[in-house]
């Protein structure tokens, strides 16, 4: 397998498997906002900007891997 | 139900999408997967300086919000005092951007508190530059439209027909070519996202040093850690190292969110619309609308939570 193949496989991976992490960290952040806004409508919109807020530093890890990701292919 | 979808208008829509495809079968129009190119490319060049596709974009989206403003703000009377009440009620355009202003001054105040003057003008700032940029790779012929150029050495090129590309390889012999498009969206550019992000950490750091003068810095360096002994003070040195390292993987984060997030929904539009073309880009086309508001609102966000964050005296939380 040549260089590069070996490469895309890399990036493949990278990207992949450092999306399970906070994906499965998204879903439970989003769920249990939805449980906490159940419980308590009023402060639905307070929940949302904080939960938008947890899922966007959940997401910076697999931006973190996309950083590989890329990196990998292209440079 | 049924009879509310065969309306005229829905008819045309879909007679059109189907003459699309006819009409481009007919032509024999294929053109080649687009080249992904994780750097701007120069379109023009003003003295040595070489302005990228980016760039120019960036200008343009500029020039919309300079408009806009001029639009929104234009039939505000001069004279506050003597002004009728009449005259002070927005309509149409400027009452939306009154609106949206008023929405998030208001979002802005219920984190930030009393600092919200100082912040708000650079993080609204931020969000409209962010969220227009963003909406400008979205529509049609930004980074479609360009020059046909000879790729770098290395990389092949096709054959172009007239000035349209097509899918064949070149001929051999002949130097194929590759698009480069004259817009782009600046957000797919990470020199944009990079400045942004430079911004966003710098204003932090500057209204952590406005708002607790030298002591913000206590939070890199802190000696007061040796008063309990010497290992507590080695330990609150190293977590003023971890608050440096923090406060620079942030203009990573920021930076490659934002880079990717726009990115990545620009390659999915281009390769959906050479899966199935017309039709399976649209639903995508919304998602990615949706994507591009809530990064700027993220962005925005962010800076405006960090911020307020440098204004808080460090550990002030454990010591109430």
């Amino acid at each position: 397998m040549d260089v590069e193949g070996l490469k895309a496989i890399g990036a493949a991976l990278a990207i992949g498997l450092g999306a399970i992490g906070p994906g499965i960290g998204i879903g439970i952040i989003g769920g249990k906002a939805m449980e906490a806004m159940g419980r308590n409508p009023e402060a639905a919109g307070n929940i949302r900007t904080n939960m938008i807020l947890a899922i966007v530093f959940a997401e910076s890890v697999a931006i973190y891997a996309l950083v590989i990701a890329l990196l990998l292919k292209f440079v | 139900m049924l009879k509310k979808l065969f309306t005229v208008r829905n008819l045309v829509i879909l007679l059109l999408v189907v003459a699309l495809f006819v009409v481009s079968g007919l032509l024999g129009l294929k053109v080649p997967p687009p080249e992904v190119s994780l750097a701007a490319e120069p379109v023009l060049h003003i003295g040595g300086f070489a302005v990228t596709n980016a760039l120019l974009t960036a200008w343009i989206v500029m020039i919309i919000l300079v408009v806009a403003a001029l639009i929104t703000t234009r039939h505000y009377p001069k004279d506050l005092d003597n002004a009728k009440n009449s005259d002070l009620v927005p309509s149409g355009f400027s009452n939306f951007v009154e609106w949206m202003v008023e929405g998030f001054y208001g979002f802005s105040e219920s984190v930030a508190g009393k600092w919200v003057t100082k912040f708000f003008p650079i993080i609204m700032t931020i969000f409209l530059f962010i969220v227009v940029s963003n909406w400008i790779g979205l529509i049609p012929g930004v980074g479609t439209i360009g020059l046909l150029e000879h790729p770098a050495s290395g990389a092949e090129g096709f054959a172009a027909k007239g000035a349209i590309l097509t899918a064949q390889p070149a001929a051999s012999g002949a130097e194929g070519f590759i698009l480069v498009p004259f817009l782009r969206a600046p957000s797919t550019d990470l020199n944009f996202t990079v400045a942004l992000a430079l911004v966003a950490v710098f204003m932090a750091q500057y209204f952590g040093v406005a708002a607790q003068k030298l002591g913000y810095f206590k939070k890199f360096l802190d000696l007061s850690g040796f008063k309990q002994g010497a290992f507590m003070g080695v330990i609150q040195l190293f977590v003023g190292v971890l608050e440096l390292i923090s406060e620079l993987a942030r203009i990573i984060s920021y930076s490659f969110r934002l880079f990717g997030n726009i990115f990545a929904g620009e390659v999915l539009l281009a390769v959906l619309a050479f899966l199935i073309p017309y039709v399976v880009s649209l639903p995508f086309l919304g998602l990615e609308l949706f994507v591009g508001f809530i990064q700027a609102f993220v962005f925005m966000m962010l800076a405006l939570v960090f911020f307020t964050l440098s204004t808080i005296r460090h550990g002030e939380e454990e010591h109430h």
